[in-house]
């Protein structure tokens, strides 16, 4: 690689020369003073300066987490990267640099202003997941192609953009163009779009627009679609009765099974097919319906136990703050009272006081929590209890709907082998039809081969209904058994954080008595 | 028809002797009746006891005056009013012969009942039926479509003038346009107006004469509540009883003693019990003391007043309105004592019930005759119950005066009213009472009311409470004012604690809504509410007392809803420096904030003390949401003395912080110095803000004394009366219009006219005459001209002479002259070289335009259709 700038004036970014540009871009005087003592971390640094550096790669900055200015521009960099930490970056200049494509900002997801001027750009892309942006500086750089604008149209916050100095800006038709295809823009290579000639624009354009906007509707619309039905299936999921509402389930019993494939060109075979699905598919809608209203049961329970246990522990903390502001009230009288006293004996009687009042609210809060804590066992119990039998209820009754589905397979299966003995029989004696595939043919050889061809049919279907059951039950249990779970483990945390809370509040109030005292007997 | 008339009247001879007798003995009997009635309490009298007293109260009567005052001829101007006023139409002649036959009939069946009020004498001395006396007029008001303010009007609009005879109804019934004009009236011109009126909007309204208690005859309200005073029932919220969710925690164990608890409970109810009687028994005290002397004309006393019966209007029931106060009262009160009859603008009713328990058992079934008898049948009948059952045993006898009547009136309908059309201009309607002013007495309170733009401070309405019955010992004012440009609306006075509270409409300079206090001077206890959204701080309260200033804000930007400043004590200043204010030292600045939601908890701070002697900055966050303590901060500035502003040596014991969750952050030193500068800062602000606050009460209070010493009133531009400027703009377009109409008048004018004068009318112009008719004109207009030019030229000249006459004479006394006079001179000079200018310039322009004029004239008198046709010729 030939290095096209004087091998002298590189730089590499290392921690020396950020830790050089954050010292001098930091707080000044007195608060740079006390930042030096304490030493800027990286993760602090909100914007950074590293201009006219003749940098060449960016590197080292993963560090700066929270940065959201960052200035590069005069730099001799060839390609965007090392930017994936910096994701809170709203502020990025890398203008008068070396670049050729756009690249590496797909984790800069709140950047607003992005300059790239005096660049090699040619085209403008991989921009898609900057959403807010609102600044866009392209200037000076090679993009040849006036239809790769209609890129920009999908950034609504777009307000100002600028190309002048590439040659698009050089056609005829620039404005005109940028004005019509990007209808929000307000200011153009930094002068304010005059809204007559947008219109202008507009007008001329027209055809080409409402063609693009009828696309880029539809587009949206088939979005739509998809997202709704995926949030549907979802929402089927979560009541464990997924592709339960149509005939998936029956289709499924025969997607793998050969045989029964086959001996639906058996006559009669077919009507029976018809009317076993017809059943089959009645029986599973069923399912689907009482799915859902479980579903709605079991969500209506669970939003009444939130509530309740959110009130129950708001009115709690409601009474603890009560607690605590009385408590501060009187505490800070009582050492107002002890600053001014000058009689030993009576600080020190009054400090006693204090130390009591201390105990006397962390016995207090305490025993708030405590309270809390029982209620809360037995709410949840008692929600542990309902929930259980809910599902409980639920997986019984599929079961039983479940069995029906079994007694249809079973009744088809019987009528199926009667047909297929009976067609044997008619081949054997010699009154076949000629219409018969080959491979279906191939089954009636004897009785055995038909008879183990339509079991093994019948055992497809029925290991096919019995792994839908198992699935929806283990789902539903698991589910159960998870919620629950969760709940108990909810409320052992909050139990936990509330009583380290308490602790620490008690801990510092007594260590600022302590403090008191040891001050008042230096005093 | 003749047949059965003489047979009644034969009836009525026959029993006329028994009646008379019997006339007497009923008589008797109901004296004696009233009287027992008057004399209830004590015990029941012996007949001769009852004879002595009845000589008695013959002797006790009171002097009836002669006769109605003729003062009152000489106001109304009977001349002038329409003669409807003075005669009978044929139809109320005969509308009198049949009331006349009906009150004959009527004191035949009847003996023992009072005459009745069928048919006073107008203002003119006519007879008129009272019916015919009702004129149904809707008032052109939207305010005057509803019962209560209709009443309202005719009582606040009339001046209440007493019965003559207490006992009798009047002997005169005036219109009410006379009654409107004189704004004055009894209660039987006040029920007329008002019953007009009411029935003009759709009511069904009647008039009544009946009996009413001593307070209501004498629109005496003493002991009646103001109905200013009575506070609106506070509604009490039913709290909606929440069923316990399915899941609600049950609540902690309750271990106190139930017992305890009972007995507690008990010991409480006895002391109310007591409570509750003792006050009881002071309040029946009082009420004692509060009542009227028992009247001894109770019962007698005639009024009349207004029935609105259900029905119209959407009027769920019926009740009677007294016009005189306006009030509305069920038909069961007690105030009303019985009805003799009533009647609208269609019928007459006669009340055939017995009113021995006033007026509560009395049925308003104005269709059913044996209640009510009606006196023309042709009318409607506005409820005919058939429920009711008939007794036909006791109207055999009465069936052919039934008949007779029946025959006579079915063809006969009520005349049309006699009474002109009752008018209300615009200006009576505001001015209300008579002169604009009224005071109505009511127990334990007096309320004065005022005509807008009477008072030039606005003021419409005063209600003064006393604390005793004789109305000595003022409790509170309140006073209510109308337009005024401060938009004061009402100010409440409570005499015994010298409060003042003022109440503000929208629209204050400073957006001042209650301003309550005691003095007008600063530093003093005051409250003040604004209207929050019109300012621009948003701020609701200021309250003051004289050490501490607390304000309360809403919906701003920074969050800040509380601000309380506590003052020290003045410091004497050594340098007495007139000019300069001495405000009082802050001695703490506590400022509350709502929590912001866009902030964490941690770093959003609820409340921050500045404790500025002792260079304190106190600190405290926002809760978290699952906590139930909040973060501390504590700053210490004891060490910066340094001279050189900013620079603080920051050290770890300069801030003591509690953290609910320590964060990594906040232990950096260089984040408390940050965090101590921005409120080193804040507090310079918020001292700054502070002091704007005390100059922005001196402001208020200086702009409040302002207003009050001016009290301009407002004027609506849609007020074209009393809006001067607009009075002056239309003034102006009248005049300009009105010249336009000269102009107009003048470009019109004949040249010919006075020429053709000269010539005997209808004479036909021949072509000579027309001919020496336009020389005529141009040699007239010729002389004009010259005329003209002479007299410009000799005003011109003899200025120019009197001109060089005076500088003259100034140039032989130049020397002599005072320079008064010299002024006097010089200004002379210049006025008069100006009128010359003038002169000439006129001159000038007279010589221009005279050749042009004459030509135009000319043109003109070729081009007059009267000429053109004999001047063709010589064009």
């Amino acid at each position: 690689m030939s290095w096209p700038y004087d091998s002298m004036q590189l730089k590499v970014m290392d921690d020396n020369m950020l830790k050089v540009a954050v010292g001098e871009q930091g707080p000044q005087e007195e608060a740079g003073r006390l930042a030096k003592q304490e030493d800027i971390l990286f993760k602090d640094v909100l914007s950074l300066q590293l201009d006219f550096q003749n940098i060449l790669h960016i590197d080292n900055l993963w560090q700066f987490e929270n940065l959201q200015k960052l200035q590069l521009n005069n730099n001799i960099i060839e390609r965007i990267e090392g930017l994936e930490n910096l994701t809170h970056l709203v502020w990025l200049d890398l203008s008068f640099n070396n670049i050729e494509a756009i690249e590496g900002l797909d984790t800069l997801v709140n950047l607003e202003d992005l300059s790239l001027s005096n660049n090699r750009i040619s085209k403008i892309d991989s921009l898609d997941a900057l959403v807010k942006l609102q600044v866009l500086s392209l200037g000076n750089n090679q993009i040849g192609n006036i239809m790769n604008v209609i890129y920009l149209r999908q950034f609504t916050c777009l307000q100002t953009l600028s190309l002048a100095g590439n040659p698009i800006a050089e056609a005829e038709d620039y404005k005109m163009f940028i004005y019509a295809y990007l209808p929000d823009l307000v200011y153009l290579d930094f002068r304010h779009i005059d809204e007559q000639a947008a219109k202008v624009a507009k007008i001329k354009h027209q055809y080409n627009i409402d063609e693009l906007k009828h696309r880029e509707a539809q587009m949206q619309a088939q979005l739509e679609d998809e997202q709704g039905q995926r949030e549907k299936l979802a929402e089927h999921k979560l009541a464990f009765i997924e592709h339960l509402d149509g005939s998936f389930l029956f289709e499924s019993l025969y997607a793998e099974d050969m045989e029964g494939n086959k001996l639906s060109y058996l006559p009669g075979v077919g009507e029976f097919l018809e009317a076993y699905k017809d059943k089959f598919v009645i029986i599973c809608l069923n399912i689907f319906e009482y799915g859902l209203k479980q579903q709605e049961k079991r969500k209506i329970e669970l939003d009444t136990f939130n509530e309740c246990m959110q009130e129950a522990i708001l009115e709690n903390q409601e009474q603890g703050k009560l607690k605590v502001a009385k408590f501060e009230e009187r505490h800070l009288q009582c050492l107002n009272a002890i600053r001014e006293e000058t009689e030993l004996s009576n600080i020190e009687k009054k400090l006693i006081e204090c130390s009591d009042d201390i105990n006397e609210l962390f016995n207090m809060l305490m025993m708030l929590e405590m309270q809390l804590v029982e209620q809360l066992e037995e709410t949840i119990n008692m929600f542990e209890r309902n929930i259980t039998d809910l599902v409980g209820l639920f997986v019984e009754n599929v079961q039983s709907l479940m069995a029906q589905c079994r007694d249809l397979e079973n009744h088809h299966h019987e009528k199926v082998l009667e047909t297929a003995i009976n067609y044997l029989e008619k081949i054997l004696k010699g009154e076949m039809d000629k219409d018969l595939p080959d491979d279906v043919r191939a089954l009636f050889v004897d009785k055995d081969t038909i008879v183990n061809a339509v079991g093994a049919s019948h055992d497809i279907h029925l290991l096919k209904i019995d792994n839908r059951e198992d699935e929806l039950v283990t789902g539903i249990n698991s589910w159960c058994t998870h919620l629950v779970d969760k709940i108990h483990k909810d409320e052992i945390m909050r139990n936990r954080k509330r009583v380290k809370e308490i602790t620490q509040y008690i801990g510092h109030m007594q260590s600022e008595l302590d403090n008191l005292e040891c001050g008042d007997i230096i005093d | 028809m003749e047949v059965l008339r003489e047979k009644v009247e034969e009836e009525e001879a026959a029993e006329r002797e028994e009646a008379a007798e019997q006339a007497e003995h009923a008589e008797k009997m109901e004296r004696m009746v009233r009287l027992a009635e008057v004399s209830k309490e004590e015990r029941i009298l012996t007949q001769d006891e009852l004879r002595d007293l009845e000589k008695k109260m013959m002797a006790v009567e009171i002097p009836i005056p002669a006769e109605r005052p003729i003062i009152n001829k000489a106001i109304i101007d009977v001349s002038k009013l329409p003669p409807s006023y003075t005669t009978n139409s044929p139809k109320e002649e005969h509308l009198l012969q049949v009331a006349d036959n009906f009150s004959r009939q009527y004191s035949h069946l009847c003996p023992d009942r009072v005459p009745l009020f069928l048919y006073p004498l107008n203002e003119c001395e006519v007879p008129k039926f009272v019916s015919t006396t009702l004129r149904p007029t809707l008032m052109p008001y939207p305010e005057l479509y509803n019962w209560d303010s209709c009443a309202q009007f005719v009582s606040d609009f009339l001046t209440m003038v007493p019965l003559l005879d207490p006992l009798k109804p009047p002997l005169y019934l005036y219109s009410s346009t006379t009654v409107l004009k004189r704004q004055k009236g009894n209660c039987f011109d006040f029920s007329t107006l008002l019953c007009s009126m009411l029935i003009g909007s759709g009511y069904d309204a009647y008039c009544v004469n009946g009996y009413g208690s001593l307070d209501l005859c004498l629109m005496d309200l003493t002991r009646e509540v103001c109905p200013l005073t009575v506070k609106a029932k506070e509604v009490v919220k039913k709290k909606e009883k929440v069923s316990p969710k399915k899941y609600a925690v049950k609540p902690p164990r309750d271990l106190t003693s139930r017992f305890e608890q009972e007995q507690e409970d008990k010991r409480q109810q006895e002391i109310q019990a007591l409570e509750k009687k003792r006050l009881r028994e002071e309040e029946e005290h009082l009420l004692e003391a509060e009542k009227s002397k028992p009247d001894p004309l109770h019962g007698l006393r005639v009024h009349s007043w207004v029935l609105v019966l259900a029905g119209k209007r959407e009027v769920p029931e019926c009740f009677f309105i007294d016009p005189l106060t306006a009030r509305s009262y069920s038909t069961k009160d007690d105030h009303f004592l019985g009805i003799e009859s009533l009647w609208n603008h269609r019928n007459y009713w006669v009340n055939m019930q017995d009113c021995w328990n006033c007026c509560k058992d009395l049925v308003f079934d104005l269709g059913d005759p044996v209640r009510w008898e009606y006196m023309l049948l042709g009318s409607d009948k506005p409820y005919l119950s058939l429920t009711e059952d008939y007794d036909e045993g006791m109207d055999n006898d009465d069936d052919v005066e039934y008949l007779g009547k029946e025959d006579e009136d079915k063809s006969f309908d009520m005349p049309p009213s006699w009474v002109a059309q009752i008018e209300i201009t615009p200006e009576e309607f505001e001015t209300r009472c008579p002169n604009g002013k009224k005071v109505i007495q009511y127990k334990r309170a007096q309320v004065e009311k005022w005509a807008p733009y009477l008072n030039n401070n606005g003021l419409v309405c005063r209600l003064t409470t006393y604390e005793d019955l004789q109305c000595t010992k003022g409790l509170e004012i309140k006073e209510w004012y109308q337009n005024r440009e401060d938009m004061l609306e009402l100010r409440h006075i409570n005499r015994t604690t010298g409060l003042h509270v003022d109440y503000f409409k929208p629209g204050h300079p400073q957006a001042l809504q209650v301003h309550s206090y005691k003095s007008m001077l600063p530093e003093m206890d005051r409250v003040m509410e604004f209207y929050e959204m019109a300012r621009e701080d948003g701020l609701i309260k200021r309250e003051e007392t004289p050490m501490t200033m607390t304000e309360y804000y809403g919906g701003r930007s920074d969050f800040l809803s509380y601000r309380h400043i506590n003052f020290g004590p003045r410091i004497k200043k050594l340098t007495q420096n007139s000019a300069e204010s001495n405000p009082r030292p802050m001695v703490k600045i506590t400022e509350r904030f709502s929590r912001n939601p866009e902030k964490p908890a941690d770093e959003d701070v609820a409340e921050r003390v500045f404790l500025i002697t002792e260079e304190r900055i106190q600190l405290r966050y926002h809760c978290r949401d699952d906590y139930i303590t909040a973060s501390k901060r504590e700053f210490l500035r004891r060490t910066e003395v340094d001279s050189k502003g900013n620079k603080i040596n920051m050290t770890p014991d300069m801030c003591i912080s509690f953290e609910v969750e320590p964060m990594e952050h906040t232990k950096k030193l260089l984040y408390q110095y940050k965090t101590m500068i921005h409120l080193k800062n804040e507090e310079k602000l918020s001292r700054h803000q502070a002091w704007e606050s005390e100059l922005e009460v001196l402001e208020i209070l200086k702009l409040r004394e302002e207003e009050e010493a001016a009290h301009t009133l407002t004027i609506s531009i849609y007020d074209t009366k009393r809006n001067e400027k607009s009075k002056e703009y239309r003034e102006a377009m009248e005049r300009v219009l009105h010249e336009e109409h000269l102009q107009q008048v003048e470009t019109q004018l004949d040249y010919l006219a006075p020429f053709l004068a000269q010539l005997s009318p209808g004479e036909k112009l021949t072509r000579w005459q027309a001919v020496r008719l336009k020389d005529e004109c141009l040699s007239d207009f010729k002389q004009r001209l010259i005329d003209k030019a002479n007299l410009i030229q000799a005003r011109f000249e003899k200025e120019t002479q009197e001109l060089q006459k005076k500088q003259q004479w100034y140039q032989e006394n130049q020397v002599t002259l005072s320079p008064e006079d010299e002024d006097l001179y010089l200004s002379y000079c210049s006025q008069a070289m100006f009128r010359i200018r003038i002169l000439e310039q006129r001159l000038n322009r007279h010589k221009e335009m005279a050749p042009l004029k004459y030509l135009a004239l000319e043109e003109k008198l070729y081009k007059d259709p009267r000429l053109v046709e004999f001047l063709k010729v010589f064009v």
